[in-house]
């Protein structure tokens, strides 16, 4: 008997690190999982490393056209969506001095216009107490020098989870900010191997990395009935960073 | 196969309310549960309500000899603790103009001397990766007009688990802040009260999700934050309210 038994759910960005980990963790919770990814042989490998009930499609969350297949797909699959993590997004390593228009673009195309869109475009499929988990990051609580652009994003994540949960309280559908701290995954591995371990502003209470895999219990926990209660609210899953 | 088998926690201010309905829980999932009331009756119809392994300490968290007794007690009979939730705290109204001596020295004492000294007393008992969750309250986020008193009380509680997860990470001890919002409790009487007094719903009023809470939803957060899958989780709030702190 898992948790989410009988629940459909969406990952966006599934195809490593947190997005990967969550998607097997609500599976493995029994939901049906569909997820996503840029790259169609990402995305194969994925559903294929998944146990469970799990449905892969391929297109960039920032390509609105994209998107009404992704739902169009979920809709004759599935017919409505319980749960949506809405996690594809990315980052650079870029001071202010040397972002380009394109790193901007890029940047807030896929962490915020593609965020906003997926969950505009997966509304008419969600029933009443559905649970929509918004992937911020603390670097949305307290910036991230060399990382300015995808902070903002972060930033902007956590305010929608505001406004939405306002907007959508009448159906009872919750909307709440998972903000990670430093998580051990190939996205963290680049930036420290980029940025040097010395860049992490300040050392970590809990003296270590997280895994995805806590990132992952922490999005179970938001999915379920567990925080039925919850809505408009930050959950920070960062080892005591953000202090 | 309960979440918190052979595991070992305090809930003080256990008798009622969110105290009472986490001790429920977490008993359900296996721990053995010290809970503490400040009436002999109140812990013993307590202990006799719940099913598992519950056992009841009378005491005042405020009063230092008090909480030395239970900690001594605890550590004779189980030898350490891997849970604390530090809950035991009361509200009330003091308006400022009219806020007495004792309206304020109450409160504090409670809700920030007696919880400081139950975390700082429990200390040597804590093993290794305990989780300590201080109950706080969006009221310690957003102030509460006419509680400005206890709103206070909460927003220290709160900056505690900011200092003490640093203080205590090392020994890889996690300390979070739950922050509830409205639930129905017996202590939220006089809230109620002013919700219809005031006229409107509480959809209208505060709280997006157009109801109060259960006690048994914080005790799920406290659960939550009790347990492994928040293992990576420390220095901060969980916020249990209804979206009501985004409306303040």
């Amino acid at each position: 008997m898992g948790q989410l038994d009988g629940k459909v759910a969406l990952v966006t960005g599934a195809t490593a690190g947190i997005g990967l980990a969550t998607a097997r963790r609500l599976a493995t919770e029994g939901a049906t999982v569909h997820i996503t990814g840029r790259r169609k042989d990402k995305v194969d490998d994925a559903v294929a490393d998944i146990t469970g009930d799990v449905h892969g499609f391929t297109g960039d969350v920032a390509d609105l056209g994209s998107l009404d297949r992704l739902f169009a797909a979920i809709e004759e699959r599935s017919g409505r969506l319980d749960v949506v993590v809405a996690n594809a997004g990315s980052g650079d390593l870029l001071s202010l001095a040397d972002v380009t228009e394109q790193n901007y673009d890029d940047t807030f195309d896929a962490n915020v216009k593609g965020l906003f869109f997926t969950v505009q475009k997966a509304l008419p499929l969600l029933p009443d107490g559905a649970s929509i988990i918004l992937m911020s990051s603390i670097a949305g609580i307290n910036g991230q020098p060399g990382m300015s652009v995808y902070a903002a994003t972060k930033a902007s994540i956590r305010n929608f989870a505001r406004s939405w949960a306002l907007e959508l309280a009448p159906r009872d559908i919750r909307v709440t900010a998972l903000c990670p701290g430093p998580v051990d995954t190939p996205g963290m591995a680049n930036f420290l191997q980029r940025a040097g371990s010395s860049s992490l502003d300040s050392p970590i209470p809990l003296g270590r990395l997280g895994t995805p895999e806590e990132i992952a219990s922490a999005a179970l926990f938001l999915a379920s009935a567990e925080s039925s209660f919850m809505t408009g609210s930050d959950l920070l899953v960062d080892g005591g960073a953000a202090v | 196969m309960g979440q918190l088998d052979g595991q070992i926690a305090l809930v003080t201010g256990g008798t009622a309310g969110i105290g009472l309905a986490t001790a429920r829980r977490l008993a359900a999932e296996g721990a053995t549960v010290y809970l503490t009331g400040r009436r002999q009756d109140k812990v013993d119809a307590a202990v006799a309500g719940l099913p598992g392994d519950v056992r009841g300490v009378a005491g005042d968290v405020a009063d230092l000899g008090d909480l030395d007794q239970l900690i001594a007690g605890i550590r004779d009979e189980a030898g350490r603790l891997d849970v604390v939730v530090a809950n035991a705290g009361g509200g009330g109204w003091a308006n400022l103009a009219d806020a007495t001596e004792q309206d304020f020295d109450e409160k504090f004492d409670i809700n920030v001397k007696g919880l400081f000294f139950t975390v700082q007393k429990a200390l040597p008992l804590l093993t290794e990766g305990a989780s300590v969750i201080l109950m706080s309250s969006v009221a310690g986020i957003n102030g509460s007009p006419r509680m400005s008193i206890y709103a206070a009380t909460k927003a220290a509680i709160r900056n505690f688990a900011r200092s003490w997860a640093l203080e205590l990470a090392p020994r890889g001890i996690r300390v979070t802040a739950l922050c509830p919002g409205p639930v129905d409790t017996p202590s939220l009487g006089g809230f109620r009260e002013q919700f219809e007094k005031d006229g409107a719903s509480e959809r209208d009023v505060a709280v997006p999700l157009g109801r109060l809470g259960d006690a048994e939803d914080v005790a799920a957060a406290a659960l939550f934050l009790a347990t492994a899958p928040s293992s990576f989780v420390t220095g901060s709030d969980l916020i249990v309210d209804g979206g009501m702190a985004v409306r303040a």
